[in-house]
C-alpha cells in the first residue's frame, strides 16, 4: 500500500515554542509562582528544559506515529492490537517520565504548574492525538483513585498506572445512556467479601482494550442493587481487565470481554471499545472509596479536568493545522500578485501573498492563539488557587470560581474552533489539503470528536447557562465581568489598541445584558427558551473572553516590542500578537452584540415547528 | 570509569539564517542556542559507557561535562546534567576570547586536575567546523587518540574504537587515559558497550531524552566555575577573525543543449576543467 509508505515514520508536527514561552512567562507570568510553594522545585530553567525535551519527544517519537496511527487498531479473536510503533512509543514515554508532570509528589510526580502541564500536553497531544489518549486516560483514572480511593487503593493501583505498567479507562457511556448518564443499566452486586460483581455493557470506551500494557484498570459507573434510579444511584468501581493478586501482580481474566471496536471518522489509533463486564458472572470490582452512590460526584470532579483536557486537544490540533497551513502557503506558488494581476507574464508568487490567503492565515492565528490564551488563563486560575491554599479563602474561591466558569468555554469553544480551524487549514492548501499527502485532512477528522465526548458541546452550553452563570449567587460571573471592565478602563485610550478595546466594551455590554435576559427567563419560568439560546451564548461569551485575552497579550507585546530591534525575530513575533488581536477585535468581536440581539429577539420557531413539518419524507 | 565530556553551545542551525555578520564578528544576539550535536553524541556515549544496560539502569562511573563560555552557557551544562551527567565545570570566558588552541589549553588543565580515564568529545562543532580541539588536546596531553569514532567498546584499561574510513572500518585499540572524538554513528543502538553491558543489549536509537525526574534534579548537581586565567594562563589567541561575510548568492542555473556545450561552459565560464 503506497498510502502506508507516504505516512511511514514522517514527523509533520510543529509547535511554536516562542509563543508557548510568551503565554507562560510574559502574559501569564509563571515566574511569580515559580520557586515558591507548592512549586518550589520549579524554576524558569526547569520549565524551559521540559518544553524543549517534550518538543523533541513530540517531533521524534510521537509525531512520526500520527500518519500510521490513522490506519487504526485491529481486533482479532477479541484481542486488540494498536498501530505499529505504539508499543515502543509507550515505553519511551514512560522512560522519559513526562507523564508524571502534573502528578502529586507523593505519587512520585513533579507537581508542575497547570499552565506548564497544559503547554506540554499541547505538544504530546498535537503530535499524535490518538496515541496520547491512552496515557491521558490512564492519568485520569489514576487520579480518580488517588482522590477518592479507600484505604490501600491508591497504593495498590496508582504506582503501576503512573509508571506505565498498567493503563486506565473511564467507563461511563452505555447504549442507552449517553448524554444522560443517569440511565446507566450496569449493575453491581455485593459479594460476601465486600467486593462487587459487575454486570453490564459499556460502549465507546477509549483505550478499552489494547496491547500496550499487561493490565487495564477500568473505572466503571454502575448501580448497586437497590440503589435509586438516576445519577444519584450510581457508584464508581475499580475493575481491572485481569485480576490482581495480593502482591499486586496481574493474573487471571476478570471476565471483561471486548465485543468490538468502532470504525471511526478519526483518532483511529485510539481503540474505542465496546466492553462487556461479567458475561460469565465472573467480573469482580472494588468500590472506589468506601461510600456507595457517590460515583457521579467523583466522576464530575474528574470530568472538569477531562473537559479542560479536551480543550487542550482542540488547541493542539488547531495549532498544528495552522502551522502546516503557514508552511504550505509560503512554499506553494500560484498566480501573480494582485497588484499586477492583468499581466500574464508577471512572476508567480507564493500564495501567502494573496490577500484572501493571508486573511485565512491570520484568522487561524488569532483563533489558535486565542484558545491557547483561554486555556492557559483557566490553568492560571487553578495554579493561583493552589498556591493560595488556605491562606486567603476568599481569593482562592475567586480563582476556583473563574476556572469553573471558564471550563465549559474551554471545552466547547476550543473544540468547535479546532474543527473549524482545521477546515480553514484544508482550504488554504487547496486540493492537496483534501488528500492524505498533507496532514490537515487527518487533523480535521481527528478533531471532530472533541465537540462530542466528555459531554457534548450542547451539554456544555447548558452547564454554562444553567449552572455556571448563577453559581455562587452570580458572584463568579460578576467578578469575571469586573476583570474585563478593569482592562477596558485601563486600555481604552491606548494609542494602538483603543479602537479594538471599544469593540471589547461593546461586547462586554452585550454579554452582561444577555446574562440578565437569561435571569429574567428563569424568573418568568420561560425555561424552554434557555436551551435554544445556550449555544449561542456560550459562543459569544467565549469570543468575548478570547477577545479580551488577545488584547491583553497585544498590550504586553506592544510594550515589549519597544525595547526590541526591528531586525530581531522577536520584533516580528510581537507585531504578530498585535495584528492577531486587532484582527479578532475587528472580525469576531462584533459577533457578540449581534448574538445578543438574536437572543433578545427570542425567536421560538425551532420550538413551534411541528415535527411533521421538518420534512415530508 | 571517569569520563570528561567537553561541550560547546552553538547557535541553533535552524536560525542560522538570522545570524548577522558585522565587520569582525558574527552578531549572535537574540539567537536560540543548543548543544553542538556531536557533543550531544559524545555525552550519550559517555553515559552508555558508564551504565550496565539493565532496567533500571545502574550508574557505573562518573561523567563530568565542561564548557568554556559566558554565564549563559550554564543552561547548556544544566541540560547535560538533566540528561544524566554527574557534575559540571564552566570556564568563564567570552566567546571572543577563544579559539581552538585556547579551548584545548583550558581543557588540558582540567584534564590534568580531574584525571579522567577518557576524554570523549564531538569530532567538531557545527558552527565553525574547525575539527581541531580534540586533536590539539590529545597532542598537548600526549594521550593516545581516536577521531571520528563510530563504535566504542570498553576493554580492560582501555577502549576499542572503530572508525569508518574509505573502503572499510579501521579499528584502534587505545590505552586509557585517551582522547576519543565521535561521529554521528556512535548513537546507533549497538555502537557503545561498557564492560558490564551485555552484548545482546540494544540502546534506544539516538540521543536519550532528559527524563523529567532528572531535569528536576539537575539544579542540585554540582557546577563549578573557573576563570580562563585559572586554566589557560599565559596563552595567546592564535586565530584572529578579521572579516565575516555571508556566502555569495547563488546565480540562477542554465540549461545546456548538449554535452559539448556543457564541456565548453565548464572550461570557459566555470573554469573548472
Ligand atoms: C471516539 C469516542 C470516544 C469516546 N470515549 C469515551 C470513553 O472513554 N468513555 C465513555 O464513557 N464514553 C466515551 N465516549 C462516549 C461519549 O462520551 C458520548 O458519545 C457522548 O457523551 C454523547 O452521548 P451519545 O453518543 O449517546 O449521544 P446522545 O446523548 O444521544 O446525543 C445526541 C445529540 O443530542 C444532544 N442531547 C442529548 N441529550 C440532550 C439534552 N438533555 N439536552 C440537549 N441536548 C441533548 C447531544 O448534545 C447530541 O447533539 C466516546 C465516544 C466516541 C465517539
Amino acid at each position: 500500500m503506497c498510502w502506508v509508505v507516504a505516512h511511514a515514520n514522517i514527523n509533520r508536527y510543529k509547535a511554536d515554542l516562542r509563543e508557548t514561552r510568551f503565554v507562560l512567562f510574559e502574559q501569564f507570568r509563571a515566574g511569580e509562582l515559580l520557586g515558591k510553594p507548592p512549586f518550589e522545585n520549579w524554576g524558569v530553567d526547569e520549565v524551559n528544559m521540559v518544553l524543549d525535551e517534550v518538543y523533541r519527544y513530540a517531533t521524534e517519537v510521537s509525531g512520526p506515529l500520527n500518519g500510521i496511527s490513522d490506519e487504526g487498531c485491529r481486533i482479532v479473536d477479541g484481542t486488540v492490537t494498536t498501530p505499529p510503533g505504539f508499543k515502543e512509543a509507550w515505553k519511551k514515554l514512560y522512560e522519559s517520565g513526562f507523564k508524571s508532570l502534573s502528578i502529586e509528589p507523593e505519587f512520585g510526580g513533579q507537581g508542575a504548574l497547570a499552565t506548564v502541564t497544559a503547554m506540554v500536553t499541547e505538544m504530546t497531544s498535537g503530535s499524535c492525538t490518538a496515541f496520547d489518549m491512552y496515557p491521558g486516560l490512564t492519568i485520569g483514572a489514576a487520579e480518580l483513585i488517588a482522590s477518592f480511593g479507600g484505604p490501600g487503593q491508591a497504593e495498590r493501583y496508582c504506582p503501576k498506572m503512573h509508571d506505565g505498567t498498567w493503563s486506565g479507562t473511564m467507563c461511563i457511556t452505555e447504549p442507552h445512556a449517553g448524554s444522560d448518564v443517569g440511565d446507566s443499566k450496569t449493575t453491581a452486586k455485593q459479594n460476601d467479601d465486600g467486593t462487587y460483581s459487575i454486570k453490564g455493557t459499556k460502549i465507546f470506551i477509549s483505550g478499552g482494550d489494547h496491547d500496550l500494557t499487561e493490565n487495564i484498570v477500568h473505572m466503571v459507573l454502575a448501580r448497586i442493587e437497590g440503589a435509586p434510579i438516576g445519577t444519584k444511584g450510581l457508584s464508581l468501581f475499580i475493575v481491572p481487565k485481569r485480576r490482581i493478586d495480593e502482591e499486586g501482580n496481574s493474573g487471571d481474566s476478570n471476565d471483561v470481554t471486548t465485543l468490538g471496536i468502532e470504525h471511526k471518522m478519526g483518532i483511529n489509533g485510539s481503540a474505542t471499545a465496546q466492553l462487556s463486564f461479567g458475561e460469565n458472572d465472573g467480573c469482580i470490582g472494588e468500590l472506589c472509596g468506601t461510600e456507595p452512590h457517590r460515583g457521579m460526584r467523583q466522576m464530575f470532579q474528574m470530568m472538569n479536568f477531562a473537559r479542560i483536557g479536551v480543550g487542550i486537544q482542540g488547541l493542539a490540533i488547531a495549532s498544528a493545522a495552522y502551522l502546516s497551513a503557514v508552511e504550505y502557503a509560503k512554499e506553494r506558488k500560484q498566480g501573480a500578485s494582485v497588484t499586477n494581476w492583468k499581466d500574464p507574464a508577471a512572476p508567480r508568487v507564493p500564495i501567502i501573498q494573496h490577500p484572501n490567503v493571508r486573511r485565512m492565515l491570520l484568522d487561524m492565528k488569532a483563533r489558535v492563539e486565542g484558545i491557547r490564551a483561554l486555556i492557559v488563563k483557566g490553568a492560571w486560575h487553578r495554579d493561583h488557587a493552589v498556591a493560595i491554599g488556605d491562606s486567603d479563602e476568599k481569593l482562592r474561591q475567586y480563582h476556583e470560581g473563574q476556572l469553573e466558569l471558564m471550563t465549559p468555554l474551554i471545552k466547547a469553544y476550543s473544540s468547535d474552533q479546532a474543527f473549524s480551524i482545521c477546515e480553514t487549514a484544508i482550504q488554504v492548501h487547496g486540493g492537496v489539503g483534501y488528500t492524505a499527502d498533507f496532514p490537515v485532512e487527518q487533523y480535521c477528522r481527528d478533531s471532530k470528536i472533541f465537540s462530542i465526548y466528555e459531554g457534548t458541546n450542547g451539554i456544555q452550553a447548558l452547564d454554562l447557562v444553567g449552572r455556571k452563570l448563577g453559581q455562587a449567587g452570580g458572584a463568579n460571573m460578576q467578578a469575571f465581568l469586573g476583570d474585563v471592565q478593569k482592562f477596558i478602563d485601563e486600555t481604552k485610550d491606548h494609542a494602538d489598541l483603543g479602537p479594538a478595546v471599544a469593540k471589547l466594551a461593546a461586547a462586554h455590554a452585550a454579554v452582561a445584558s444577555t446574562a440578565m435576559t437569561f435571569l429574567t427567563w428563569f424568573q418568568e419560568g420561560k425555561m424552554d427558551r434557555v436551551p435554544l439560546a445556550a449555544n449561542r451564548f456560550l459562543d459569544m461569551m467565549s469570543e468575548f473572553t478570547v477577545g479580551w485575552l488577545l488584547l491583553d497579550g497585544a498590550k504586553i507585546s506592544i510594550e515589549k516590542q519597544k525595547s526590541v530591534d526591528k531586525k530581531d525575530a522577536d520584533w516580528a513575533f510581537y507585531e504578530g500578537k498585535k495584528h492577531a488581536a486587532c484582527f479578532f477585535a475587528s472580525h469576531v468581536l462584533p459577533n457578540v452584540p449581534s448574538s445578543a440581539s438574536v437572543i433578545a429577539d427570542a425567536n421560538s420557531s425551532a420550538l413551534e415547528i411541528p415535527e411533521a413539518a421538518f420534512t415530508t419524507v | 570509569m571517569k569520563i570528561l565530556v567537553p561541550l560547546k553551545r552553538v547557535a541553533d542551525p535552524d536560525n542560522a539564517n538570522k545570524v548577522k555578520p558585522t565587520a569582525d564578528k558574527v552578531d549572535t544576539s537574540g539567537l536560540e542556542w543548543k548543544i553542538n550535536p556531536f557533543d550531544e553524541y559524545a555525552l550519550e556515549s559517555a553515559l552508555r559507557l558508564t551504565e550496565d544496560g539493565k532496567a533500571p539502569k545502574k550508574r557505573l562511573g562518573e561523567v563530568i561535562v565542561v564548557t568554556v563560555g559566558p554565564k549563559e552557557t550554564e543552561t547548556t551544562l544544566r541540560s547535560a546534567l538533566a540528561t544524566g551527567a554527574d557534575r559540571a565545570i564552566r570556564v568563564d570566558a567570552e566567546d571572543d576570547a577563544l579559539d581552538g588552541r585556547m579551548v584545548a589549553k583550558a581543557l588540558q588543565s582540567i584534564v590534568e586536575a580531574e584525571k579522567p580515564d577518557i576524554v570523549l568529545m564531538g569530532k567538531q562543532a557545527v558552527d565553525g567546523d574547525t575539527n581541531q580541539v580534540g586533536q590539539i588536546l590529545a597532542e598537548r596531553l600526549d594521550y593516545p587518540m581516536a577521531t571520528f569514532a563510530a563504535t566504542i567498546q570498553e576493554e580492560d584499561g582501555g577502549v576499542l574504537v572503530s572508525r569508518e574510513v574509505d573502503g572499510g572500518v579501521c579499528w584502534l585499540r587505545l590505552k586509557n587515559p585517551c582522547v576519543v572524538t565521535v561521529d554521528l554513528r556512535i548513537v546507533a543502538p549497538e555502537s557503545v558497550y561498557s564492560l558490564k553491558t551485555d552484548k545482546s543489549f540494544k540502546h534506544n536509537d539516538g540521543v536519550r531524552f532528559a527524563a523529567l525526574p532528572a531535569i528536576m534534579k539537575a539544579k542540585k548537581k554540582p557546577l563549578d566555575v573557573k576563570t580562563l586565567g585559572d586554566v589557560a594562563a599565559g596563552t595567546e589567541l592564535t586565530a584572529k577573525y578579521s572579516k565575516f561575510e555571508p556566502p555569495p548568492q547563488r546565480a540562477a542555473g542554465v540549461k545546456v543543449a548538449d554535452v559539448a556545450e556543457l564541456v565548453q561552459k565548464l572550461a570557459t565560464e566555470a573554469k573548472v576543467i
